[in-house]
């Protein structure tokens, strides 16, 4: 059991004590305890124990709030059942707040009063984030971010090998000795970013959208400096370290003079750069940011690429990834794209604003401490995409694809999984007289 | 601490399955992990992204750059991936005995 100082509980407190945070404080009063979120949860689907119930987790923080913030919690806490933050307390917290959510958000959208169930684990992440209570496989994550400039701590000899390697690859697969990938380039209409799995295990995603790119004729560009497109201090919810990795990006589309910043295919990185980050670093951008996602819907809408949907013959489904569909709204944008880019599109059962979480959000694929309820949690999405009959499995976020990756093996079923800008680029067609191959 | 237990040895290891001390790994202790993931024969191409993965964690102290392990090994990026169905990090690397890479993996 850690050990907790007065001084360490009251920089957890400290972010339930912020009298200016209406949202917190309203959220924190209102859940009714009607139960409907136990139902729409991953894990108490998976593992039906009462601590794993949405509201449980809220209550958690609720509970404390009331201790240390309410009259009636100050003086009888056990009456309203107000909580000491001791030992035993944030023991629980580490453990069901960082080891039993992924901040899908299924329950929020469920809840019969809308209380905003993952704005408050998160919450109760910062409080721990303050105490110094972020498990070490999660924070050393946002460590290596912060002192290497990006998750990996891929050097920039490496980045930009792998780069070059990837660019000759691009001249072979477009026939064209001209065609290449545009590094630290100075006022071009886009800057895009990675995943720094991308080019450290995972480079085919980098090579799809350089294709595209090279098929809409884009003036784009990749910064060596800074192109993680990740941020997992939104994970662990401190903000100062999300703030840091935000306005880096910031500062590079500035350097670079870039009028559009593009994201790789990254639900976590999306929500934090696109829809947090200007909250995280205290100003707008004056620049804009669209999701890879939006950009490729825009190519095919307006004729810049040309797609023969019969390169592409095999079963396709599509998984959601939380972040960018149920918090962002990005919804219709990948289906339009896969049924112009793939014969056989079928959607999984729910999916959407309902879609069930991979397992691997939240942080919970850099906590091994977890692993085991990571895995739980998993049959659900396996037994949605046994359903679908698909060959391949879609999705627009590195994360979901890794932990569909190990569903796959776990699960024996058999698939490929793929970003969309993969399929895309599969099934691009480059020579209007290249045969199709309907 | 968990523990995985492949034919009757038992080694610590994290969460994920990467063993807790790197540097008790041979390549008996290699083949048991791919075997326990399903690799029952490891075979020549196996041992060669298997070796360059090692030898790289013994002299940088981490997982090489997948075009590293191409050009070493000779390998296309797409054999690499049908050798370890987990992937060059929670495939590959597990079996090198390294610990498991931060980020998306």
């Amino acid at each position: 059991m850690a050990k907790l100082s007065n001084d360490i509980a009251e920089k957890g407190l400290s972010v339930l004590k912020d009298k200016n945070n209406g949202k917190l404080i309203a959220h924190l009063n209102s859940c009714v305890h009607c139960g409907l979120c136990a139902d729409s949860c991953i894990y108490y689907r998976s593992m039906p124990e009462a601590k794993f119930i949405p509201a449980k987790k809220v209550d958690l923080v609720s509970s404390i709030y009331r201790r240390y913030c309410t009259f009636s919690g100050r003086v009888f806490p056990g009456l309203v059942g107000a909580r000491d933050l001791d030992e035993e307390t944030i023991d629980e917290m580490v453990d069901l707040l960082f080891g039993a959510c992924t901040m899908c958000g299924r329950c929020t959208v469920h809840c019969s009063i809308g209380v905003d169930i993952s704005y408050l684990v998160r919450t109760g992440r910062t409080m721990l984030s303050n105490m110094g209570l972020v498990p070490k496989t999660l924070q050393s994550t946002i460590d290596s971010a912060i002192t290497t400039g990006n998750n990996m701590a891929i050097s920039d000899e490496e980045f930009v090998e792998t780069l070059e390697w990837l660019g000759e690859d691009l001249q072979m697969e477009v026939d064209d000795d001209t065609a290449h990938i545009p590094l630290n380039q100075v006022g071009k209409d886009m800057l895009y970013t990675l995943n720094p799995r991308e080019p450290k295990f995972f480079p085919l995603s980098i090579s799809a959208m350089a294709k595209v790119f090279y098929a809409a004729g884009e003036r784009w560009t990749l910064s060596t400096k800074m192109y993680d497109v990740t941020n997992y201090a939104y994970y662990s919810g401190n903000i100062g370290e999300a703030g840091v990795i935000a306005q880096r990006l910031y500062d590079e589309m500035e350097k670079l003079g870039a009028k559009k910043c593009i994201l790789a295919e990254c639900g976590h990185g999306s929500r934090a750069f696109r829809w947090e980050g200007p909250n995280y670093i205290r100003k707008p951008y004056p620049f804009e940011v669209l999701t890879s996602i939006e950009l490729m819907a825009d190519y095919i809408r307006t004729d810049k690429i040309k797609l023969d949907p019969g390169k592409n013959p095999d079963r396709v489904t599509l998984h959601d990834p939380c972040n960018l569909v149920r918090s962002g709204g990005i919804l219709q944008e990948q289906r339009y794209i896969l049924k112009k880019a793939c014969l056989d599109f079928v959607e999984m059962n729910p999916h959407g604003n309902d879609n069930f979480c991979c397992g691997g959000g939240g942080g919970q694929l850099a906590m091994s401490e977890y692993n085991e309820r990571r895995i739980n949690i998993a049959k659900l999405k396996a037994d949605q995409i046994i359903a679908t009959g698909a060959k391949v499995v879609v999705t627009p976020c590195h994360n979901c694809v890794d932990q569909l990756t190990q569903i796959n093996v776990t699960f024996k079923l058999g698939i490929q999984i793929k970003t969309v800008a993969e399929v895309v680029a599969d099934a691009i067609v480059l020579n209007e007289n290249e045969n199709t191959s309907k | 601490m968990p523990t995985l237990e492949i034919e009757n040895r038992v080694f610590e290891v994290d969460g994920d399955g990467f063993l807790s001390e790197p540097e008790i790994w041979t390549e008996e202790v290699g083949r048991l992990i791919a075997k326990f993931d399903g690799i029952e024969d490891m075979s020549e191409k196996h041992w060669s992204i298997v070796n360059i993965i090692r030898k790289n964690f013994e002299e940088k102290g981490m997982a090489p750059m997948i075009r590293t392990i191409c050009k070493e090994s000779g390998l296309r990026l797409r054999e690499i991936y049908e050798l370890f169905p987990l992937g060059p990090a929670r495939g590959a690397c597990r079996v090198a005995g390294l610990p498991k890479p931060d980020g998306c993996v």
